[in-house]
């Protein structure tokens, strides 16, 4: 076929007189997008959001049924748990006002450990013989249900309101933050086989360094679930904090720094973590800075900040570099494979920000579930 | 749409505190990092779990 003599003004009409059908063609469709383009926009970004919300929805009951069947498996509770998890699964925070956000931080910490403590007691309630390490994992993984739900709760409620109101300019932000909100809750549902295995995650690569320098030392507990080792290194003091493993939490270094620090004020502090890395650095990367190394809500970095700069000292900062799933799944091999490096990095920094005779604390900061001490 | 999905294998290494051996491993269920572990394949030590990893392959 020969197609290079078509006549494309003769197609189309535009020549001579005018073909009023292709105008007709033209024109009618720009009036649709005139009077309607938001409505089609919002029904063709409606159909991404929905899509987005069902995978929401998927991980949230899967994260409630593998939550009551490990509860079931494991607690060997007398009763059925379903109905006490369900009402869990519900209780929210209400954050203090911050109208005066003089004195916020106490507050702050006030209502999360209320809440770690009432939902503590109660996980135990359903069976007051579990060990402990199982009560941390079962609190773990109805944090993550918890969050789960939180999620899909929200989104859903933004979604449905830009559609009732068939307004187009609010499901944009949805739109916008969907991929980000469906990155970490992805993270949080395949986080669950790791807890419930008691593998260690990502984030335990800070207790991980440190807990092996504590294997042969003395260990006392100074804080909740929170352990303190001592050894010496090159004529010098190592003071050795750690969340207490091999149980799924994160401990209390900020209280634990205050009761060191009524014993022993150590020259400086160097603080180990994992840390999100940023879209094109390369994972596991080992990173050295100043400052408090710590993520949470931001109470044990306030008094960690607090008791170093009234007692002067300095701090330092080792982090490991990971995306979000990595810090909360089952550790990569190029994260366990940069333990000893780490570790190198740390005697290093002691030796270059220290003199022998003093003492140094080392934190190794995150989540220690699967890595004892 | 055409992404494959990763499927993750556990491995546990371990590594014998008197010849520094290392032997990598399938994860089984019960292995808890700096634990003793089991006798060394080269040696009469003792091994003890070094790291316990996830490693993905693609399905």
């Amino acid at each position: 076929m020969d197609f290079t003599d078509i006549n494309f003004d003769q197609l189309f009409g535009s020549s001579g007189d005018t073909n009023p059908i292709m105008m007709l063609i033209w024109i009618i469709p720009i009036f649709i997008f005139v009077l309607y383009g938001q409505r089609i926009q919002l029904a063709v970004t409606s159909g991404e959001i929905k899509k987005g919300i069902k995978k929401l929805e998927d991980y949230k009951t899967k994260s409630r049924t593998e939550l009551i069947s490990y509860i079931k498996k494991n607690m060997n509770p007398t009763e059925d748990p379903t109905k006490k998890i369900d009402r869990f699964l519900d209780y929210f925070t209400i954050m203090p006002v911050d109208m005066d956000p003089n004195g916020i931080v106490g507050k702050v910490r006030h209502i999360v450990r209320a809440r770690e403590d009432y939902t503590r007691e109660h996980v135990k309630s359903l069976s007051p013989q579990t060990s402990e390490l199982e009560l941390t994992k079962i609190q773990t993984l109805l944090e993550i249900a918890t969050t789960l739900q939180m999620i899909h709760k929200v989104i859903n409620h933004m979604f449905l309101t830009a559609k009732k109101q068939n307004n187009y300019p609010l499901i944009l932000p949805l739109q916008m933050i969907l991929p980000f909100i469906l990155e970490e809750a992805e993270a949080m549902h395949k986080a669950i086989p790791a807890f419930k295995m008691g593998q260690p995650i990502g984030d335990g690569i800070g207790p991980m360094v440190v807990g092996k320098m504590m294997l042969e030392s003395k260990k006392e507990s100074v804080a909740f679930q929170t352990v303190l080792g001592e050894t010496q290194y090159d004529q010098r003091k190592l003071l050795l904090l750690k969340a207490e493993g091999p149980g799924s939490t994160v401990g209390r270094p900020g209280d634990a720094m205050e009761t060191i620090l009524s014993n022993n004020k150590p020259d400086i502090i160097i603080m180990v973590d994992a840390a999100l890395k940023m879209e094109g650095e390369d994972s596991a990367s080992i990173a050295q800075g100043f400052g408090a190394a710590i993520g949470g809500i931001g109470t044990e970095r306030f008094q960690i900040e607090d008791i170093a700069t009234k007692n002067n000292i300095p701090i330092f900062a080792i982090v490991i570099k990971q995306s979000v799933k990595e810090a909360i799944t089952l550790m990569t091999k190029d994260i366990a494979d940069k333990a000893d490096d780490v570790r190198s990095q740390i005697y290093e920094m002691i030796q270059d920000n220290s003199k022998p005779g003093q003492t140094i604390l080392l934190i190794g900061v995150g989540n220690t579930m699967g890595v004892p001490q | 749409m055409f992404s494959k999905e990763k499927i993750i294998i556990e491995y546990t290494v371990e590594k014998c505190k008197k010849c520094n051996l290392e032997r990598k491993r399938k994860y089984r269920q019960g292995d808890f990092l700096f634990t003793e572990s089991s006798k060394c394949d080269s040696c009469d030590g003792i091994t003890m779990i070094e790291k316990i990893f996830g490693e993905s392959i693609e399905n």
